[in-house]
């Protein structure tokens, strides 16, 4: 009686910037006896790990810091890409990329293809978010959680007014919260309307 | 001097730098635009010059006062919501107790009570949890958010925001009054703010609003609680802000701060300061 074994060995690693990319290898094999299993489970595994592990580190396209925004921008549907989303960050924008961390992948953004790279907020947002996880150490799959508590979605996913929201959060956790100190001109009181600045 | 290009007379040491300063003020006033400033402008130039070009030191209204640790409270509720943590009473009051000792926007001249006027706010806040209860599991799409429209496709500065609270795409916006607002004038006194909020809302969600409301905390003897709901922002409404952002631009371009005297002149800050204006 022929006996099959099928083998199948399969890696992921993270990437800057939220992304991460994976591989895997299959392969199957006929023996004669199930004798042949285990040193052929040995021989298999060494195989399929040296080879995906190989063809692994060439890590291919890595998308940039901005990618997508053009993309996302052309379809109308989230305004510009050179806006700043808040006044007092500016400066700050363009600066953090992720690219000095560490490769701790994200499980849930693992599939590399275009538009799981795109963000909705905007470049200044997004570069603003990746320089508070790295220079802070913050948690990346923390950061993620933290969007899906809030907002059932990822953080690439966030539109601006909720990746604005998620900074106010990142910002309070880091100790430097945002201030949003405003005049609040009590209404029709004072013969004016109430504002808020 | 030119009614028109008026530079009203300041406290300055020289004239050279404070002029020089004052370009890179309007400069960054250029910049970008907030709803309440916008307001200001409109309501009077001078007024708006002491304000955000001279940035003329004054001390804190009790009004404003209670209103900011309201809106702190009330942010505080709506956070919890969100985090699905809800807050006890007394941690509502300690968040308000909190805001109520917080002077980093200056001392308050307390005309009456301070003790009281506190009193008084959190009962107002009291109410609001009282007449205005909402699913606890129902959460919010933003609150307080900062967010900001780049409308240099109209040839207008940017336009920035703080949204008080979103929820299932209805802007809400918190008011404290003394005085309980008539339904159909406020739509039309708030509009300068709910447009503009409605603008943020649509640049940075990519989505209409499905309409809007004030929240007035109004704060009578029996204090009680005026909702305005208002429909999305109309298209009409929208070109109405951008006229109202372009006199703004070209009015600080120019220059252009002279005085509006009228009834609201009463409860001025700068009102001896206006008086000396030439």
């Amino acid at each position: 009686m022929a006996v099959k074994l099928s083998a199948n060995y399969s890696k992921k690693l993270g990437l800057p910037g939220f992304s991460s990319h994976s591989f895997s290898a299959s392969v199957e094999v006929e023996l004669t006896d199930l004798s042949q299993v285990e040193a052929e489970c040995q021989k298999l595994y060494q195989l399929l790990q040296q080879s995906v592990d190989h063809e692994i580190q060439q890590v291919g396209f890595v998308p940039g810091e901005f990618y997508g925004i053009d993309a996302v921008d052309q379809s109308g549907n989230n305004g510009h890409r050179t806006g700043h989303a808040h006044g007092h960050t500016n400066g700050h924008a363009r600066n953090g990329n992720g690219r000095g961390n560490s490769v701790n992948g994200h499980s849930r953004a693992s599939n590399g293809n275009a538009s799981s790279e795109r963000w909705n907020c905007t470049d200044g947002q997004r570069g603003f978010i990746l320089r508070l996880v790295n220079e802070h150490n913050l948690d990346k799959q923390g950061v993620e959680d933290l969007a899906r508590q809030f907002f059932g979605i990822g953080v690439r996913e966030l539109n601006k007014m909720q990746a604005s929201q998620l900074l106010d959060e990142l910002l309070a956790k880091v100790g430097q919260p945002r201030q949003t100190h405003r005049r609040r001109q009590p209404s029709s009181s004072q013969h004016e309307p109430a504002v808020s600045s | 001097m030119s009614a028109r290009t008026t530079q009203p007379k300041t406290p300055v040491s020289t004239p050279e730098a404070s002029t020089r300063a004052e370009k890179d003020i309007i400069a960054e006033l250029l910049q970008a635009v907030s709803a309440s400033r916008l307001t200001l402008f409109l309501q009077c130039r001078l007024k708006f010059f002491f304000r955000y070009v001279l940035s003329i030191p004054k001390p804190k209204t009790p009004a404003l006062h209670v209103g900011n640790a309201v809106h702190v409270a009330l942010k505080a509720r709506n956070r919890a919501r969100w985090l699905q943590q809800p807050l006890s009473l007394k941690a509502l009051h300690d968040a308000y107790s909190a805001a109520w000792t917080d002077e980093s926007e200056g001392k308050v001249d307390w005309a009456s009570s301070e003790a009281e006027e506190k009193a008084i706010g959190w009962r107002l806040f009291e109410t609001y949890l009282r007449e205005h209860p909402l699913p606890e599991d129902l959460k919010p799409d933003a609150i307080e958010v900062s967010i900001e429209a780049d409308l240099r496709q109209h040839g207008l500065p940017r336009l920035v925001g703080i949204l008080d609270l979103v929820l299932q795409r209805r802007i809400i916006d918190y008011k404290t009054s003394s005085t309980t607002p008539n339904p159909e004038k406020v739509a039309h006194t708030h509009e300068v703010q709910t447009s503009g909020y409605a603008v943020l809302y649509r640049h940075n969600t990519g989505q209409r609003e499905l309409g809007l409301e004030l929240h007035h905390l109004v704060k009578l003897k029996n204090p009680k609680v005026v909702i305005t709901p208002m429909p999305p922002m109309s298209d009409d409404q929208q070109t109405r802000l951008f006229h109202l952002m372009d006199a703004y631009q070209t009015g600080l371009q120019r220059g252009d701060f002279v005085p509006s005297p009228g009834m609201q002149c009463a409860s001025c800050e700068f009102f001896n300061e206006c008086r000396r204006w030439k």
